[in-house]
């Protein structure tokens, strides 16, 4: 198994997918800010190769909120690679998290 | 049974009454007395398919359209386009309403699933709420359901409550009316703990099941700071949506018709002032098994048919061929009329669905058909399965929906046998304009019907019951015989018009010959007087003859003595 850090697809890999990430939050919180530090500290951890973090503030943009059926707060949505996740929470149960992020399987390996 | 009075409350006290907020559902406004509070939550309590969605939607339609108050309808139990494609057949325009910023819809269907990570709020909610009352600066707005915002987040129902009544304080705060529908549990009017939060007004709904037929009912729970009625009422979702149908909430403001229909029964014609019924009124013909009623009413739709005027037959009890060949066999061509598109039959059996969905059923074939005349036959068996009460409330609602259309309504009512003939099981009696009460003769073995008119409203009718006769020939009404013997009918009103038959035809033929037997007699008497007058002639002259040759001999006789008297003269002469 290739590891994650090797984004050049030399081996006969399906073509890997750059994480893109959207977050909804309320404003500048202390429950919003902390989730935002928590989220990027962990990608950043699990994910060297980058990814695309939007942050959507409810009070900001509530069309959005309305378009993307957002409720809870925080949610994040992981966009790419499909199949779209839905997560909601500060992110403090880091394992589910991963494992909704899609990083469970290499974990097994 | 709904009374009259039972929306009137001692307590009322008009003039503090809360200010309140028209829903425009046919019923409710008058059962709430106006609508629902303005500016507070109402609870729509209810299990599922009970209606409660409908019934937000409905509120916020009414205002949007006419009340000029925008609503905004937060929905968790749907996507957007099935629930505009879902009202759609109500009639509402959800893309409409919402391109001209009347209504703005957020509905969502909760079915995804969503990995809880940690702590959470639900902040988003009050968000999108806000943000869609102020984008149409709406005055209503509706949350559709409670139930299913708790189900999605079941993890932490005590989150939810508490967003929830943020919300509902923020709502109050802003002056909004709100319709809150959730379901109901066991013993509660909500689960989740909600109910002591949506006090002011509570709407319970309710779907239920009585001898296999599904009735609707509605009821107001609890209206704080105002009286309501508090009765149970039957309502049915029709094509205009909810209806609720409250007795009370019946206008007499449906326009008069002088016209004047015939029967189809000339002998009925009669009996109803020379002219038949009026024009838009309602007719009951109501009896015991056997006496005619379907009959009655297919006498009433093939008239209006001759008048090339459409009529709807409404059976619960025979499917249409059948009426069609009854009919035939006492020569109403019923199939002539339906092929000629004047006439259709909607044949059901009462059963196959809930009352308020029959009746949903007839106003929508009222409004496709356009007809004059409606035949309901029997109205009687739709009561079955369902309560009385709920069958005439129904029934006047439906009776004044065809009034108020000049439609002319004739409907036959089974009275069960043993019952008061002079007494509807249904109620309805008060409201017909006209009732026909077909009943049977028993008398000298034979069982005859009879049709009298029990009362007929602004016309002069006749008193008399009068034999109804059913024959190949037709349908026709005949008085009954009065004689000295009293009233008679059937072979015994034959016999005894035959017996006076008789005696006239006897009477006329009898004194022609009588006249002919005077004359005979007399040319039989001029023959005997002739033949007497010959014998006397003949006697006569004989006896003349005879006086002759007597006084002739006499005279001899009177010449001997005279000689003899000569001789002896001593004896002296004597007389004879």
């Amino acid at each position: 198994m290739s590891s994650p850090t090797r984004v050049h697809a030399r081996e006969e890999e399906p073509t890997p997918v750059r994480l893109q990430l959207t977050l909804f939050v309320s404003g500048a919180s202390p429950t919003s800010t902390r989730a935002v530090r928590r989220l990027r500290d962990l990608c950043d951890r699990h994910f060297p190769s980058g990814y695309d973090l939007e942050i959507v503030d409810i009070y900001q943009q509530p069309e959005v909120v309305v378009s993307r059926g957002v409720l809870a707060v925080p949610t994040l949505f992981k966009e790419l690679p499909l199949p779209v996740r839905v997560l909601i929470g500060d992110f403090t149960d880091e394992p589910r998290v991963l494992a909704a992020l899609g990083l469970s399987t290499s974990k097994d390996s | 049974m709904v009374t009259s009075n039972d929306v009137h409350d001692p307590g009322d006290r008009s003039g503090l009454e809360l200010p309140k907020s028209p829903t425009g559902i046919t019923g409710f406004d008058e059962v709430s007395k106006g609508g629902l509070p303005t500016g507070r939550p109402t609870l729509v309590s209810g299990p599922p398919g009970a209606g409660k969605s409908l019934f937000a939607l409905q509120f916020l339609v009414y205002g949007a359209t006419r009340c000029a108050e925008p609503g905004v309808f937060l929905s968790f139990e749907g996507s957007r386009d099935k629930l505009a494609s879902d009202v759609r057949g109500l009639g509402i325009d959800l893309d409409a309403l919402e391109q001209e910023g009347r209504l703005l819809v957020d509905a969502q269907s909760m079915a995804r699933e969503a990995v809880a990570t940690g702590e959470f709020n639900l902040e988003a909610l009050m968000v999108r709420m806000a943000f869609a009352v102020d984008k149409i600066g709406a005055k209503r707005v509706a949350i559709d359901s409670l139930e299913s915002l708790f189900a999605a987040f079941s993890s932490r129902p005590a989150l939810v409550r508490s967003e929830l009544l943020r919300l509902f304080s923020w709502l109050e705060d802003r002056g909004l009316t709100a319709v809150i529908t959730g379901e109901r549990a066991e013993d509660t009017l909500i689960r989740h703990g909600m109910e002591e939060f949506l006090s002011d007004c509570v709407v319970l709904l309710d779907h239920r099941v009585v001898e296999e037929v599904a009735t609707r009912r509605l009821r107001i729970l609890k209206y704080r700071g105002s009286t309501h009625g508090r009765n149970e009422y039957p309502f049915l979702i029709g094509p205009d949506g909810l209806e609720v149908l409250p007795i009370t909430s019946l206008g007499l403001y449906q326009r008069v018709n002088s016209e004047r229909l015939s029967t189809g029964i000339a002998g009925l014609d009669e009996m109803l002032g020379g002219l038949g019924v009026f024009r838009g009124s309602s007719v009951l013909v109501s009896g015991t098994s056997g006496t005619g009623k379907t009959t009655i009413g297919a006498s009433f739709a093939s008239a209006a048919c001759q008048r090339g005027e459409r009529v709807l037959f409404f059976s619960f009890e025979e499917s249409q061929s059948e009426i069609m060949r009854n009919m035939a066999s006492v020569s109403l061509d019923l199939a002539g009329w339906v092929d000629r598109g004047l006439l259709y039959f909607h044949c059901e059996r009462p059963t196959t669905q809930g009352l308020e969905d029959h009746l949903a059923t007839m106003r929508r074939l009222v409004e496709a058909i356009v007809p004059t005349l409606v035949v309901i036959d029997p109205v009687s068996s739709l009561s079955r399965g369902t309560s009385k009460g709920d069958v005439s409330a129904m029934l006047t609602r439906q009776l004044y929906y065809l009034k108020s259309a000049g439609i002319t309504a004739v409907m036959t009512s089974l009275t069960e046998g043993g019952n008061d003939l002079e007494h509807t099981e249904l109620s309805i009696s008060s409201l017909v304009d006209t009732w026909l009460l077909a009943i049977t003769m028993q008398t000298s073995g034979e069982r005859n019907r009879g049709l009298y008119v029990l009362k007929s409203r602004g016309m002069a009718h006749s008193n008399q019951i009068r034999e109804f006769l059913l024959s190949s020939q037709g349908v026709s009404l005949v008085p009954v015989y009065m004689g000295p013997d009293g009233v008679l009918t059937g072979s015994a009103r034959a016999a005894a018009e035959a017996v006076e038959a008789d005696l006239g035809l006897g009477a006329e033929h009898e004194s022609s010959q009588l006249a002919e037997a005077m004359e005979l007699r007399r040319k039989a008497i001029e023959t005997r007087v002739a033949s007497m007058w010959a014998d006397f002639e003949a006697e006569e002259s004989l006896t003349a003859r005879q006086i002759t040759s007597s006084k002739k001999r006499e005279q001899a006789l009177r010449a001997a003595r005279l000689e003899q008297g000569r001789q002896r003269t001593v004896k002296p002469e004597d007389g004879p």
